[in-house]
């Protein structure tokens, strides 16, 4: 105890004599950045708009990936327990293979096999909807023409209404079994709001001058005989490998963790979801996987917090994130000691965020037939 | 004459219709796998008869040792024996393992020992298997021995490997460091990959374990500092920490005895440690969680004091139970080891990053490194977790 106390002195006396402020962060950052998003940002704004831009990468890797990996995770969690040989036996080597070896290899191995994909000279292209060459990967996006944003909100409040409208039918349904129908067909709660989403949704595009159009990606070389590439929803190499790495990483245990959530259920369910004649993909859906939700969820937040940390890894391949900007800022400006509580606490922050969603998800998950 | 274990012509063809063609969707999964594997293993066919291993047959050394200079060579072999010996009657005193477990460990060994061979370590590497092997059997026919009459010398010989594998991470930095041996700065390779990891994980035991305690009281002054302790490690990312050792750890060390120029090996040890002691803590209070409360209140029905309680009833339960937890935290901390890449040190992947650049024509031959240096944290990874869940089993962990 005592010992801990003049530890503690011992360390703050320390820390005092040490520059604490972020008051640096106002001054001019001087160094590039090479993946922007949602955010302007030249070497000659301040750190904290580099730091900001580094958050959002970090934040866009995370979230796709997160997105990506319980999908893969679920589907080789199934898989992995399928009745089929062959299928159980690829998400065995799957897990088996890919759980036992560092992310930081994948990571690397990633990177090395997306530059060693064609040159864009002679990109493989599907039909010139997309390109695949190693300056990164070109999917169709969609494009802003002015009035997208107005058009987005609108869209948001029509959901949210749409949202309200299926939960009051379904709720009307559940409690005097009255339901809507037309022509004699049976229109359930959930139905009715997706309809009427779409149909305010294609009404408001043309209503709104067709705010986003398709965007194709085109390839062109220019007078000079460069290959220049434009347009499209562009996936670098450097994301695509750090999003492949993360997804393809955390998938193993997320696969683990369901299989050990369905594993756990009784057997019965599954019998008793086939006595009342359903087939095994629906049993699986509708009986089986709903009750497991409940055992996955808290493991699975740890994982996504797991991935979130690991993203920073991001840094061996030069994924401007958060990690590389604030490490990037403490060898420029030699005050180390803040910059890395700045990173303490916004990988803390991001964690908080995380952890309370997935504590609402889980709430909802368990309330459910109790 | 053997006699033909029966084969049922029926059950095969029940077996295969069940598991391959039983219905649409089965069906439907059987093409599919069939081409996912064929595509998957003719890519790694191709690629295997285009690949050239001399990047890696070069730099043999390099990859296992690191900047470790070439005359200090010889105080890897020591090491290698030392631990053979220790592994190998540990697996012939505790455990019991099947024919195919054993061939499974002989490939495990073989695997880097092939890629690794060279001529001129013969005799090394077959003194090597000859004190494996030895140390297997005497710690077998010793079990057999103490089965047969009622002496206790497998309880003997077990106190003293226990005793050996607690003091072989001194042994070690005994035989690196002897007679003028390199400075820490120079230990590289898969070497340091190891010994980061058990560093990490043996010195971060008894923090975790007093850290698990202190969360799990109910004084809440020390409660809150150790569960704050926890998280805050939990909650940054190892890269950070490790960055926070490149640039604060020095100015924190006390300058004594040169102390705050400690080499770099030594400061990432340090942080592994308390990043190891973090989880550690979390898989212990686990354990604590676990004992039954009869167990709490028996010991206070003996009217033994807090520590003792701890020390006697409580600590030897619930480690127990989580030994394979902690196995699995090793693992975890021994792939994080590859991180140590951000103090500039040469690990086994840094060193698998660096070779492919020293010589033009090795240029494009990466992945040939990398699935070496891949396939040897591999080895080890599931190495350790079937141990863990070997170990699971023999507990009777989920079985009670």
């Amino acid at each position: 105890m005592i010992f801990t106390v003049l530890f503690a002195i011992y360390f703050l006396s320390v820390a005092f004599q040490l520059e604490l402020s972020l008051s640096h962060f106002k001054s001019r950052a001087g160094f590039g950045l090479s993946h922007l998003f949602l955010i302007d940002y030249t070497s000659n704004d301040s750190r904290w708009v580099a730091y900001y831009a580094g958050v959002i990468n970090t934040i866009r890797v995370c979230l796709v990936a997160i997105l990506l990996t319980t999908v893969l995770g679920t589907v080789m969690g199934v898989a992995r327990l399928s009745k089929n040989f062959l299928t159980s036996r690829i998400a065995w080597a799957y897990v088996e293979v890919l759980r036992n070896t560092p992310l930081l290899i994948q990571i690397i191995f990633w990177q090395i096999v997306f530059l060693q994909l064609p040159h864009i000279s002679e990109a493989i292209t599907f039909g010139n909807t997309s390109a695949i060459s190693n300056r990164g990967i070109s999917l169709p996006g969609v494009s802003d023409n002015g009035s997208a944003q107005m058009w987005f909100i609108f869209l948001g409040i029509m959901a949210a209404g749409s949202l309200f409208l299926s939960y009051f039918l379904n709720k009307r349904e559940d409690k005097s079994g009255e339901y809507l129908s037309i022509a004699g067909y049976k229109l359930s709660g959930n139905i009715v709001g997706i309809i009427f989403f779409a149909l305010i949704a294609v009404v408001t595009y043309f209503a709104f001058g067709k705010p986003v159009s398709l965007d194709i990606p085109s390839i062109s070389q220019n007078t000079k005989g460069t290959w220049m590439q434009s347009g499209g929803f562009e996936l670098s190499p450097e994301f695509a490998a750090i999003l492949f790495a993360l997804v393809i990483y955390t998938g193993t245990f997320i696969t683990e963790i369901v299989r050990g959530s369905i594993q756990s259920l009784s057997k019965g369910q599954t019998e008793a979801a086939q006595a009342i004649g359903l087939s095994r993909y629906q049993s699986m859906t509708l009986v089986v996987l709903p009750q497991a939700l409940r055992s996955i969820i808290p493991p699975l937040t740890n994982q996504f917090l797991n991935l979130t940390k690991n993203s920073s890894l991001a840094v061996v391949i030069a994924y401007p994130d958060l990690f590389m900007v604030s490490r990037t800022i403490m060898n420029n400006s030699g005050h180390a000691l803040p910059v890395f509580f700045l990173i303490l606490f916004t990988y803390l922050f991001l964690s908080l965020c995380i952890s309370l969603v997935m504590n609402l998800i889980n709430r909802r998950v368990t309330r459910i037939g109790t | 004459m053997m006699t033909m274990p029966k084969i049922n012509i029926n059950e095969i063809k029940n077996w295969t219709i069940n598991n391959f063609f039983g219905s649409k969707l089965n069906l439907l999964l059987t093409i599919f796998s069939t081409l996912f594997i064929v595509y998957i293993i003719s890519s790694f066919i191709s690629f295997l008869s285009s690949a050239e291993w001399e990047v890696v047959a070069l730099n043999k050394r390099l990859l296992l040792l690191g900047r470790l200079p070439a005359e200090d060579t010889w105080r890897a072999w020591p090491i290698l024996w030392l631990f053979s010996s220790i592994l190998c009657s540990s697996i012939g005193a505790w455990g019991n393992p099947k024919k195919s477990e054993l061939l499974f460990i002989l490939l495990a060994f073989l695997m880097p020992a092939a890629i690794f061979f060279s001529m001129s370590y013969i005799v090394h590497i077959s003194i090597t298997i000859i004190i494996g092997v030895g140390s297997y059997f005497s710690s077998r026919i010793i079990k057999k021995i103490s089965a047969i009459k009622v002496v206790m010398y497998l309880d003997t010989l077990k106190k003293i490997l226990i005793s050996l594998w607690i003091l072989l991470i001194p042994l070690v930095f005994i035989v690196l460091l002897i007679g003028g041996g390199p400075k820490p700065n120079l230990w590289g390779g898969f070497l340091l990959n190891i010994l980061l990891a058990s560093v990490a994980v043996v010195a971060g035991f008894p923090l975790g374990i007093l850290m698990a305690i202190g969360r799990s009281t109910k004084l809440p002054v020390i409660k809150t500092a150790c569960t704050l302790y926890i998280e805050t490690i939990r909650g940054a990312p190892l890269v950070a920490w490790l960055l926070l050792a490149w640039f604060v750890l020095p100015k924190f060390l006390p300058n004594f005895y040169g102390l705050s120029e400690i080499s770099v090996v030594i400061r990432a040890m340090i942080v592994l440690s308390f990043f190891a002691s973090a989880y550690i803590a979390e898989v212990i209070r686990g354990g604590l969680q676990s004992i039954p409360k009869g167990q709490l209140e028996a010991a206070d029905a003996l009217n033994l004091s807090y520590f003792n309680k701890m020390r006697i009833i409580i600590l030897p339960q619930a480690i127990k139970v989580v030994i394979p937890a902690i196995v699995s935290t090793f693992i975890g901390i021994f792939k994080d080891t590859s991180l140590v890449f951000i103090l500039a040190l040469t690990d086994l992947l840094q060193v698998g990053r660096i070779i492919p650049e020293q010589d033009p024509k090795f240029f494009g031959k990466q992945i040939e490194a990398l699935l070496v240096v891949a396939s040897l944290f591999w080895i080890v990874s599931v190495a350790l977790s079937n141990l863990s869940s070997k170990i699971e089993k023999n507990l009777g962990i989920g079985t009670r």
